[in-house]
């Protein structure tokens, strides 16, 4: 009998918790967990595996009621919210985006101990929080690092033609200074360029936020108010100018997006460039890559502050606070962001946000044939750990993105000056932030 | 005694009684009603949404604002730019998918032998999404490994990189000539039906008559299918005014606003800047814009039925 009740004792502890990878996440057997999601590609890959083992360990069922890119939905969240139509329990969200969500969102502090969330990088944890409070939850992470031709950095003619006109070594570029000379120096359009940026929308205003803060610049004071026009932002202008108007960069790259800069590294024409991580494999590939096996990866060039750029964003999952099934919803984060699911997510190529993966990450890559792939895991540990800056933690990024962006362009293509360009686009944030009543 | 009674008594109708008169209102009533919860009142929602300064992200601190959406536009030189780029657009785009539209239904229509698989090939380009035919032109446009410059090369020997998509008007050709390839097919559908529907006689009389066959087009076939030609014009008008996938995938209204219109420049300002009020006023404005033009292209319409018939 006493048997009897101890195997029952346990049988009910096993059905009222469910313990994985050392989580507490408990039993919610009959709740449904709506979720937002962002869907297309390899971001599937871990709903398809994970989603199964935590409906069995934990009993409730997961529905992905919306699935699409980034850009669609935070236009869905925007409208729901608004409208307040929101029937979904745990969103996808990003370090850029989440603070337009904040008076819509369950603050997470309460539902996570400090142990849970010691092995997050710390860096990334800082931008997943606002006005004392943790919004979001990390599931993987994005930065980028300096992709340079070796096969042009080490040819002899470049080497011995670049000390005649500079009287140095060619190397790769610590600073941005010698990243401009180099860049300028290894031209010979339209076969090679020294260099290219995604150039338009938020990748050209990250750009240029990426260097602004190498630099030591800002692009809101700490009164909110623009702070992109001083001398930093003039010198980082300038240099996306000069470089524009030189034929430094593809005369098309005012209109390129991400899958445009490359497919141009790619096509072999730019001499180096700062790319995210995720490109690796499609670089790496004889048959669709004339680059591959010819380039290296480094951190990204330091400004005058000495500061590596760091320009990133991290997709995270937040619980609405609408939900009905907030205990279920952080289980489900708390599952979605272990361990494991991390572990699987750094093995099909994107940037994990916990030390321990990247520590076996590390280990696993230490048996490959190709040396990058382990530099590459240790270059991303590094940056995520230390350079990782996505741009002001504000609701109005985008729209501030959507004001300097077109300017920017205006510069490089010589409509505008660089100091009246940027001005410009000051004196529109000032209102832009005057009307969102930061100056109130 | 007006035109209608004229008629009527012409065609030796009575005048209708009070009651009949009742019964034609009864029946419209739910065509009415349909008009409007489904036109009138989200019409009206929308006015009152754009005078005010509602914002996506603070909803619940809505306020109204008079027509201070409208002056900040009136006064935005992005606004104009966008404006004027979408009339021309709207402008070259018909007039030249009518041009071509037309010489390709003539073509069809005199074909006699395997005109089913000519229809289908023509109509081809209407059944990719404009998503699709965004990115194929924009590769195609791409200065550096595009199929245009490449083309180029082959036909001179001059390796040029022309930045199709980044100067201006340039970047607007190109968005004209991915949307004229893309929608031109929907007019020769048209004109194709419109020139099935044509009687014989008149082409028979004015055979015999000796009208050459620029004769027979020029006064038998253009007033007869005008009907056509001005529902199409109207149709691909105001899809025209709507303007958005196209020119977000191949330019996104940029550089430098360059190329933008006034979709691509909604969309901005309401979605992705979430300012719904300014976004709402720009798309009113359109909205109005539409409805003149539309006026104007019915007023045509129903001047060449009388004309016709």
């Amino acid at each position: 009998m006493k048997k009897l009740l101890f195997l029952g004792m346990v049988l009910l502890l096993v059905l009222s918790t469910s313990t994985v990878f050392g989580l507490e996440l408990g039993r919610f057997d009959g709740t449904t967990i709506k979720a937002c999601f962002i869907g297309g590609g390899d971001y599937e890959k871990i709903y398809e595996k994970f989603i199964p083992e935590f409906e069995e360990l934990t009993g409730a069922k997961v529905e992905i009621v919306y699935k699409g890119n980034g850009f669609d939905i935070d236009k869905k969240m925007k409208i729901d919210f608004a409208s307040g139509t929101v029937d979904y329990d745990v969103c996808w969200d990003h370090t850029s985006f989440f603070s337009q969500y904040l008076d819509f969102l369950e603050p997470l502090e309460g539902y996570f101990t400090q142990e849970e969330l010691s092995d997050f990088s710390q860096k990334v944890l800082q931008y997943c929080q606002k006005n004392g409070h943790l919004w979001q939850i990390p599931r993987h992470a994005d930065v980028s690092a300096l992709h340079y031709r070796t096969d042009l950095f080490n040819d002899p003619e470049n080497k011995k033609a670049f000390q005649e006109k500079f009287g140095r070594e060619l190397k790769v570029p610590e600073t941005w200074d010698e990243f401009k000379d180099i860049a300028l120096f290894l031209s010979k359009p339209p076969e090679i360029y020294g260099t290219q940026f995604a150039g338009k929308e938020e990748a050209l205003s990250g750009r240029f936020w990426d260097i602004l803060m190498s630099h030591g610049g800002q692009i809101l004071d700490e009164n909110y108010k623009p702070a992109f026009n001083g001398p930093e932002g003039i010198k980082v202008t300038t240099m996306l100018r000069d470089l524009y108007q030189a034929g430094a960069m593809p005369p098309g790259m005012v209109n390129f997006l991400w899958d445009d800069v490359a497919g141009t590294f790619a096509n072999g024409n730019i001499a180096m460039y700062t790319e995210w991580y995720g490109w690796y494999s499609y670089f790496q590939n004889p048959e669709a890559s004339k680059v591959a096996g010819k380039f290296d990866i480094t951190r990204q060039p330091k400004g005058d502050a000495g500061i590596h750029g760091g320009w990133a964003g991290a997709h995270c999952f937040s619980v609405t606070k609408s939900s009905k099934n907030k205990e279920a919803a952080v289980a489900f984060i708390k599952y979605i962001t272990s361990y494991e699911p991390q572990l699987f997510e750094g093995q099909i190529g994107y940037i994990p946000v916990r030390n321990s993966v990247f520590e076996t990450l590390i280990q696993e890559a230490e048996k490959s044939t190709d040396p990058l792939i382990k530099k590459r895991f240790e270059l991303m540990q590094i940056q995520i750990n230390e350079d990782f800056t996505p741009p002001p933690i504000v609701a109005e990024w985008i729209p501030i993105s959507n004001i300097l962006y077109p300017k920017l362009q205006a510069i490089m293509l010589g409509d505008v000056e660089v100091e009246e360009g940027l001005n410009q686009a000051a004196k529109e944030v000032a209102l832009l932030m005057e009307e969102a009543g930061y100056y109130d | 005694m007006n035109q209608q009674t004229n008629l009527m008594a012409k065609k030796g109708l009575k005048k209708p009684s009070k009651s009949d008169r009742n019964l034609s209102w009864f029946m419209v009533i739910p065509a009415l009603v349909i008009v409007a919860v489904f036109i009138v009142i989200p019409m009206i929602y929308s006015f009152s949404l754009s005078l005010t300064n509602m914002n996506l992200l603070k909803p619940t601190s809505t306020q109204f604002i008079g027509f201070r959406n409208y002056i900040q536009l009136f006064q935005d030189e992005i606004f104009w730019r966008a404006f004027w780029n979408t009339i021309l657009f709207m402008t070259l785009a018909v007039n030249i998918e009518f041009i071509i539209g037309l010489f390709i239904a003539q073509m069809m229509f005199k074909v006699t032998r395997g005109q089913g698989a000519i229809r289908t090939a023509i109509m081809a380009p209407m059944m990719f999404a404009p998503v699709l035919v965004g990115f194929q032109f924009k590769w195609f446009f791409n200065d550096q490994v595009g199929l245009v410059n490449n083309l180029l090369y082959s036909l001179t020997g001059d390796y040029q990189i022309i930045p199709w998509l980044i100067h201006y008007p340039m970047n607007l050709l190109a968005i004209l000539v991915a949307e004229i390839w893309m929608s031109t097919p929907f007019m020769v559908l048209i004109f194709l039906a419109g020139l099935v529907s044509l009687p014989t006689e008149p082409f028979e009389a004015a055979s015999v008559d000796g009208a050459s066959g620029w004769q027979q087009f020029r006064y038998i076939t253009f007033p007869l299918i005008s009907p056509f030609i001005y529902i199409a014009m109207v149709i691909r008008s105001l899809d025209l005014g709507r303007a958005y996938d196209l020119v977000r995938i191949m330019t996104g209204g940029g550089p430098a606003n360059r190329s933008e219109m006034i979709w691509t420049y909604t969309y901005r300002l309401a979605i992705s800047n979430n300012r719904f009020g300014l976004g709402t006023a720009m798309s009113f404005i359109t909205v109005v814009v539409s409805f003149a033009f539309v006026i104007f292209l019915f007023r045509q319409l129903s001047k060449s039925l009388q004309e016709v018939y």
